[in-house]
């Protein structure tokens, strides 16, 4: 029998089926990731001039910007969903709200190589990422105009990757986006009443729930929420209350590395589906450090959103988080 | 350069890209022409138990011109007594609401716009009746009807027009921030929002589709998804089956001239729309619902499948969408549905 859920933090019912009736991995439909732009990749090594100028790379052994010899490399979106240059001038028609499209985005390649996705990186790898990650989130950060900066991945054409070579995105935004301003208000709230975390408090239902917890190492955990809104949806956490990933601590960069790469190994071995993986954070200068706790959240592209779940929010998850996790934490990865 | 706008309602940012890139006939359709075969149908000759139909004077038991069933794969039923429980954090209510299919027409006919004004009068008087009697199970809190057509918006390959019904003991997430929404506007204005924007619209033009006597359709100023259409019912009212009953034809029409703009000028694509009404207003004390029958609006929101959200959308709730409302509205005006 399937069940209501709601969640604690912006208050989504969902329907979720039981432990009992939920899909395998094996009933949701395969993608095959097969690679075929290596011929004309602009994001492979030896083809730096075709995208625009580098804004930050990691590079061995002194190499020339915008020349071969990088490992992570960042560069201004060919494409951007927003401007760079210009004001804001907000102003209004009516009852309705408007601005010019301010904004950052930028292009984090992952890997000069070709072949492999952040799943097939190393842990050495991966913390390159993170250090572009956290330099560019800064560095966006002064720029006044800005309010939120997201970082996020989209992996595979079903999940919106129109480019096959590993990379993720960077987007500053003078506005804070929609879910995270109603995670903020949730947990605002939650702490108002409470005088605690409420991600603090849904990591302690997880470790005594146990059944869906992923993996763990010291300092970070994945779990399939108690709430999805996607079947096999993950999140990553920090196990400790740290609200700004931007903030993150040069200690922590190895055990979050390994975490995502096992979780990625593991749901790439599981489902090997299309993935869309976002950090939410606090927006830039948010001052109360006490009420948001950063994560991951990581949505496998296995369904469709159906019109009525577009529409009215109600969604329906047809693997129950508990067996999602089953499955994942039995994948072999040695 | 690209716009950010706000949607006056749930209070969402929207980038509306400007730069032309993409014209009205560039979209990519969503449509899988699979309707599979008339004979297998299950809705032309349907044997499933009827909960309400609509027949003509005189008509016998299997001359229903509309028929209401139970959905036969269910995403909420009465699987059992009413039961709402915790489970530390989390509140968890087991399975309980109301699944229909409403089966448009005893014809084989795929899309609603190809069916008549007066047989889309009789799903609308449907509906009303349906949400009307739906709201006796004082457990239930929200009713709402939608269409997927079209097998991108997961409907399954049966050519046969049915819409559904879904009635859930809880109020899903965006009816919330709607409601929301209303209300604060309601506390500074003492105005419906609603009222408010149809009639900003109407006096703009510019994102209007058509008007008809008791309503009006036109694209969002910050919609989520290119081409997206709203219809909005001039006379304000929260509720749908109270704003709606009588009006049914005139609603009939806008909804047929929206559906058949998509088909002729978008290439039948697939689409879905939901009806969007103020939650159950129980008589109790409490007051939740103090301002309710004022500050909400009731709605149909449609949208063609045309775009994939990408990631970035699915996981901020900050969408992108490919071409101002501005030129998608003149696009759907210009299509001749008279042809």
């Amino acid at each position: 029998m399937p069940e209501l859920r709601r969640d604690p933090i912006i208050g989504q019912w969902v329907v979720v089926a039981s432990d009992q009736e939920s899909l395998t991995p094996m009933a949701y439909e395969k993608e095959d990731h097969e690679r075929k732009q290596k011929s004309v990749c602009q994001f492979c090594s030896g083809r730096e001039g075709y995208t625009p100028p580098e804004v930050a790379a990691i590079r061995l052994n002194a190499s020339q910007p915008n020349s071969p010899g990088w490992v992570t490399r960042v560069v201004p979106n060919k494409f951007p969903a927003l401007k760079i240059e210009g004001g804001l001038d907000k102003r209004g028609i009516g009852i309705y709200d408007l601005s010019n499209g301010i904004g950052a985005h930028e292009v984090v390649v992952e890997t000069e190589d070709h072949n492999r996705d952040m799943a097939d990186l190393t842990p050495e790898e991966i913390i390159c990422i993170l250090r572009m990650y956290l330099d560019r989130g800064t560095n966006l950060a002064k720029d006044k105009r800005f309010k939120y900066i997201l970082v996020f991945k989209n992996f595979g054409e079903s999940a919106g990757a129109s480019v096959e070579h590993a990379h993720s995105q960077i987007i500053a935004l003078p506005m804070v986006p929609k879910l995270v301003d109603a995670e903020l208000e949730g947990s605002s709230n939650y702490h108002k009443f409470r005088g605690r975390c409420l991600f603090c408090d849904i990591l302690e239902q997880e470790y005594a729930d146990e059944e869906r917890i992923i993996a763990q190492n010291d300092k970070f955990i994945g779990f399939s929420p108690f709430v999805p809104r996607f079947p096999f949806e993950q999140w990553i956490m920090p196990k400790n209350h740290q609200p700004d990933f931007f903030a993150l601590s040069e200690e922590d960069l190895m055990p979050l590395a390994q975490m995502i790469k096992e979780v990625l190994a593991r749901m790439k071995a599981c489902l090997n589906a299309s993935y869309n993986f976002y950090i939410h954070t606090t927006p830039v200068g948010y001052k109360d450090k006490d009420v948001y706790h950063w994560h991951i959240e990581i949505m496998p592209q296995l369904v469709n959103v159906k019109g009525y779940e577009w529409g009215t929010g109600l969604y329906q998850v047809l693997t129950s988080p508990a067996v999602a996790a089953g499955y994942l934490r039995d994948v072999d990865l040695s | 350069m690209p716009q950010l706008r706000k949607d006056p309602v749930v209070s969402r940012w929207v980038i509306i890209a400007t730069e032309r890139a993409r014209r009205p006939g560039n979209f990519v359709t969503y449509q899988n022409v699979d309707f599979g075969n008339k004979k297998d149908c299950p809705f032309c000759r349907n044997t499933d138990p009827e909960i309400y139909a609509v027949r003509p004077q005189g008509g016998g038991a299997d001359d229903w011109l509309v028929k209401v069933s139970p959905n036969g794969t269910p995403i909420l039923s009465m699987e059992t007594k009413f039961k709402r429980h915790g489970f530390g954090l989390y509140d968890v209510i087991d399975n309980y609401g109301v699944h229909e299919v409403v089966i448009e027409t005893p014809e084989h006919i795929a899309n609603m716009a190809d069916l008549s004004k007066e047989q889309i009068q009789r799903v609308m008087e449907a509906y009303v009746a349906r949400f009307k009697d739906l709201e006796k199970d004082t457990n239930l809190q929200y009713v709402f009807a939608y269409k997927n057509y079209g097998l991108a918006s997961g409907s399954r390959p049966i050519g046969h027009a049915r819409s559904q019904i879904i009635a859930a003991p809880v109020n899903p997430l965006r009816v919330k921030e709607k409601l929301v929404g209303a209300k604060k506007y309601y506390d500074y204005h003492e105005r419906c929002l609603y009222c408010d924007m149809y009639r900003q619209e109407i006096a703009n033009g510019e994102r209007i589709i058509k008007e008809t006597e008791h309503f009006v359709s036109f694209t969002p100023f910050a919609p989520r998804f290119p081409f997206e259409v709203v219809i909005v019912p001039k006379r304000h009212s929260c509720d749908f089956a109270e704003g709606a009953a009588g009006l049914e034809a005139d609603l009939a029409l806008i909804l047929k001239d929206t559906l058949l703009r998509f088909k002729l000028g978008l290439d039948d694509p697939a689409y879905n729309y939901v009806i969007h009404t103020a939650p159950l207003r129980r008589k109790r004390k409490g007051v939740k619902w103090q301002t309710i029958e004022e500050d909400y609006h009731w709605h149909i929101e449609i949208i063609p499948k045309l775009a994939k959200a990408a990631g970035f959308e699915k996981g901020s709730g900050f969408y992108i969408c490919s071409i101002p409302p501005e030129d998608t509205a003149e696009f759907l005006r210009k299509v001749d549905i008279h042809a």
